[in-house]
């Protein structure tokens, strides 16, 4: 891949900059240094001219100074656990780790709120919450690893955001550094704030509007009780018409996840979570709240599910049954490696009655490119992840052109081209497919409003002519 | 600008943004109006254009099993109900003017009612839309989906948008299925700090009750509504007595709704001037000893989940501009913000909608208004971008 360089100041003459404005210990610039942050949890790399470590929003708004005056871009970097190269500085710049700043400012009970620091640990969020007895409801898979920063970045979600939302419906607060050095705060502990919701616009923005130094974040009692069941079926066709079957009867579960026979038997050699390996399709489900009426939602879950013919229905007994049937589920794009060296996973969002139809694409398009594709996701929002496996490298066109045709007919379902792993540069030449340029053009307005130079995470979320140039002459071609 | 302004249907979303481009050509100012239930909201201007939605009217998709609906913004939020209802479905929003106010007012407006305490609010259930553009285009953003992160989430800059920024033509929203069982109860207080120590001890508990509403004057009220499966109801009912029994009295209330209408249509209802507050929710009771000391303090009604309080408060003209600015101010210092929601003609002048104006971020708002409506068409001086 080309890297599209347009840093204004670049090499010793940028580390000496940095360094005199922030002081030492602050900056890397070796080479050694430097590759350690050319990746993250996707698979394009691209190497920065500088890493910044900073301790404050002081440091943050000088950084951003610093780099307006001299045309340098910035892209902010938490945990690296993104899988649409979000924290990857694909124009060159510097990259911006927030390390240093993973502290909680404040749990505050009576309003049911925490401010903390962008690099704090998603888990170490709702640990510190829990004696209290409340919890931050966004969980993604990575959440053991994956930051606040970036959870605002990527507005994620996780298996728990069914029924109770996704990043952007917990946020109540910000403070920001625009890429010119301004610090500007929106929003607090209220939920509403007057005028444009700029919170809103920010979540979700992949660092493109700029870079957030506070977060304030809603805190949800956690509920009373759960029931986790674990339903295994034939075949993937029965299991994810189960689905449209339970949420169509007037239940909305906290979860639902759906894994194939693929995904299974990766996750039992790794976990041993106790998933049937003869199965073709697992649905793990869940409802919580208060005690009271949770056996019977899992009563009429569990008749949905025998009714489309599952062969195996477990409740778990206990909670450390529980920890095991969700471990299954956290683990398993770890697990992949049990399969094949390397996966590309996909993120694609399908209405959820279009699930049966959409996962016979992805077979087709399995076996049209003799690839084999895992699938482990969230089936309750549509929202699904097929993991492309391969062995090496070379096989990557192939395995993108997989991907792509995935994504082509999630889009053709009335769906969307990401529901929670971001644009970032993995598809920024793909959003014609779910955009109209009237409609990018609407996003670049908000791009420009917050961003007048372009130097907040350049060559993320839109397309970029030197990028996507073979894109779009390849889509040509194939009308 | 001429006397009476010139109506024009907005027919499609293409021919809603063909009027915009033509009107930004000639400078022509334009009012959007769908059922014009909220026109104390903001500085309403007269304009050159009225641009009518009315028209765009009817429910485009709905798929039950998928829990969503897209529907055109000038269907009035009632028919949506009736046909989502149909199928066992609502849409759980329940802002004021219900009855007659549109889907693209709602959103416009972000009008959002008690339900919020459970559900969300308007910026919570939207999840696409479709707008008409001051440069004629049309821009889509969002989807039919219930997750999404493609993009800018362009939804959340039009909720509460006043029109400012475009025309709202069609939405998509999360629905649910109708609730199992409903139930309500009824609990009084001596003091505001007991109705809302009883709220925030019921909203602590993983109880999640539908709508958490405080309402008082001389004396207080907590109404609260349970929604969902039988069981988990009676015990909602029974964790609710009992917080509220511990600070005063509580019985069930079969026909609670009875209740709490009146008090979410006070926007529409309220003589002298109303303000609402977004507060954070340990900073109500502070908020309501400050409002009930004021000259003019006539009641007080809050959704105690979310914090945002409205406060009623009638007589001289003096006491009222007085009280609204203390308001104002008190709602800053208890960590929150407030808008004057409704005042009289005549003190239009005296009371500023949006108090000083000096918005947190106002410059980033000027720079969206300008991006999107460089020629200051839509709305003028109705919102607080100016």
């Amino acid at each position: 891949m080309t890297t599209a360089v347009r840093a204004g100041l670049r090499g010793r003459a940028l580390i000496d900059g940095l360094t005199q404005v922030l002081g030492t210990g602050k900056v890397l610039g070796t080479r050694e240094d430097l590759i350690l942050y050319e990746y993250d949890g996707a698979v394009d790399t691209a190497t920065p001219d500088a890493v910044v470590l900073p301790n404050d929003t002081a440091d943050v708004a000088a950084l951003a100074r610093f780099c307006h005056e001299h045309a340098v871009p910035i892209v902010p970097r938490g945990a690296g656990t993104g899988l649409s190269g979000g924290a990857i500085p694909v124009e060159g710049g510097v990259v911006v780790s927030f390390a240093r700043m993973a502290r909680i400012l404040e749990i505050d009970v009576a309003n049911r709120r925490a401010v903390v620091q962008p690099g704090l640990i998603n888990l170490h969020l709702s640990t510190a919450a829990a004696p209290h007895g409340l919890h931050f409801v966004p969980d993604p898979s990575s959440q053991k690893a994956c930051t606040l920063g970036g959870n605002v970045a990527e507005n994620s979600g996780g298996p728990h955001t069914l029924a109770y939302g996704v990043t952007t419906n917990h946020v109540t607060g910000l403070e920001v550094v625009l890429s010119d050095g301004t610090i500007v705060r929106l929003g607090g502990k209220a939920e509403d704030s007057e005028g444009y919701d700029l919170i809103g616009a920010f979540v979700g923005s992949e660092g493109t509007l700029g870079l957030v130094t506070e977060i304030t974040v809603k805190l949800t009692p956690l509920p009373e009780d759960k029931r986790t069941i674990l339903a295994a079926f034939p075949t993937m066709d029965q299991a994810s018409a189960s689905v449209s079957a339970i949420i169509g009867g007037g239940l909305v579960p906290a979860a639902i996840e759906l894994m194939d026979q693929l995904a299974t038997q990766a996750v039992e050699a790794a976990v041993g979570a106790g998933y049937p390996l003869d199965a073709g399709g697992i649905l793990l489900l869940e409802v919580d709240g208060l005690r009271d009426g949770l056996d019977d939602a899992a009563e009429r879950i569990e008749a949905v599910c025998r009714e489309h013919g599952a062969t195996t229905l477990r409740r778990a007994r206990s909670a450390l049954e529980r920890d095991k049937l969700w471990a299954g589920r956290k683990g398993a794009f770890a697990a992949m490696g049990r399969l094949a060296p390397a996966y590309y996973v996909q993120d694609g969002v399908i209405p959820r009655t279009r699930l049966p139809e959409v996962l016979r694409t992805i077979r087709e398009v399995s076996e049209r490119h003799g690839l084999r594709i895992a699938n482990v996701f969230h089936a309750g929002d549509g929202n699904l992840h097929p993991l492309v496996l391969f062995s090496d490298m070379s096989e990557l066109p192939r395995v993108h052109e997989a991907g792509l045709e995935i994504l082509t007919a999630c889009v053709e379902a009335g769906g969307s081209l990401t529901g929670e792993h971001g644009v970032g540069m993995e598809k920024n030449c793909y959003m014609p497919l779910q955009f109209s340029p009237a409609d990018l053009a609407a996003m670049r307005r908000v791009k420009r409003s917050f961003d007048p130079a372009g130097l907040a995470n350049p060559g993320k979320i839109f397309p970029t002519p030197s990028r996507c140039r073979e894109f779009q002459l390849h889509q040509t071609t194939a009308r | 600008m001429s006397a009476v302004a010139e109506r024009v249907t907005a027919t499609s979303a293409t021919a809603a943004a063909e009027t915009l481009a033509r009107a930004s050509t000639e400078r022509r100012t334009v009012r959007v109006r769908g059922a014009a239930t909220k026109d104390y909201l903001g500085d309403l201007a007269a304009t050159d254009l009225v641009l009518e939605t009315a028209a765009l009217s009817g429910v485009v998709a709905h798929v039950p099993a998928d829990l969503t609906v897209t529907v055109a913004a000038g269907t009035p939020l009632a028919d949506m109900q009736r046909a989502l209802a149909q199928h066992g479905q609502t849409l759980p929003l329940d802002p004021p003017h219900g009855d007659r106010a549109t889907i693209g007012g709602v959103v416009a407006a972000n009008s959002s009612g008690f339900r919020r305490a459970r559900y969300g609010g308007v910026r919570d259930l939207l999840i696409g839309t479709t707008t008409a553009l001051a440069d004629g285009s049309v821009a889509r953003a969002g989807g039919r989906v219930v997750k999404n992160v493609a993009g800018y989430d362009m939804n959340k800059l039009l909720v509460g948008s006043l029109g400012t920024l475009g025309v709202i033509t069609e939405c998509t929203f999360k629905v649910l299925p109708m609730p199992a069982a409903t139930a309500g109860i009824r609990a009084r207080f001596a003091r505001a700090a007991d109705a809302f120590a009883a709220a925030d001890a019921i909203a602590r508990t993983p109880a999640r009750a539908a709508e958490l509403v405080v309402e008082g004057s001389d004396t207080w009220q907590l109404l609260v509504v349970a929604e969902g499966a039988a069981s988990a109801v009676e015990r909602t009912m029974t964790i609710v007595a009992s917080a509220a029994e511990a600070r005063g009295s509580a019985e069930r209330d079969p026909d609670i709704e009875r209740g709490l209408a009146p008090l979410r249509e006070l926007p529409g209802t309220a003589d002298g001037i109303l303000i609402r507050a977004s507060l954070p929710p340990a900073a109500q009771t502070a908020f309501a000893e400050i409002a009930m000391q004021l000259e003019g303090f006539a009641r007080l009604v809050a959704d105690a989940a979310s914090g945002v309080a409205r406060v009623h408060v009638r007589g001289d003209d003096d006491d009222m501009v007085a009280a609204a600015d203390a308001l104002l101010a008190a709602a800053r210092v208890c960590g929150g913000s407030a808008r004057v929601e409704r005042r009289p003609e005549r003190l239009r002048q005296r009371v500023a909608a949006w108090g000083d104006g000096d918005l947190p971020g106002l410059f980033l708002m000027r720079r969206l208004k300008e991006a999107f409506d460089p020629n200051g068409i839509l709305e003028p001086g109705r919102g607080p971008v100016r």
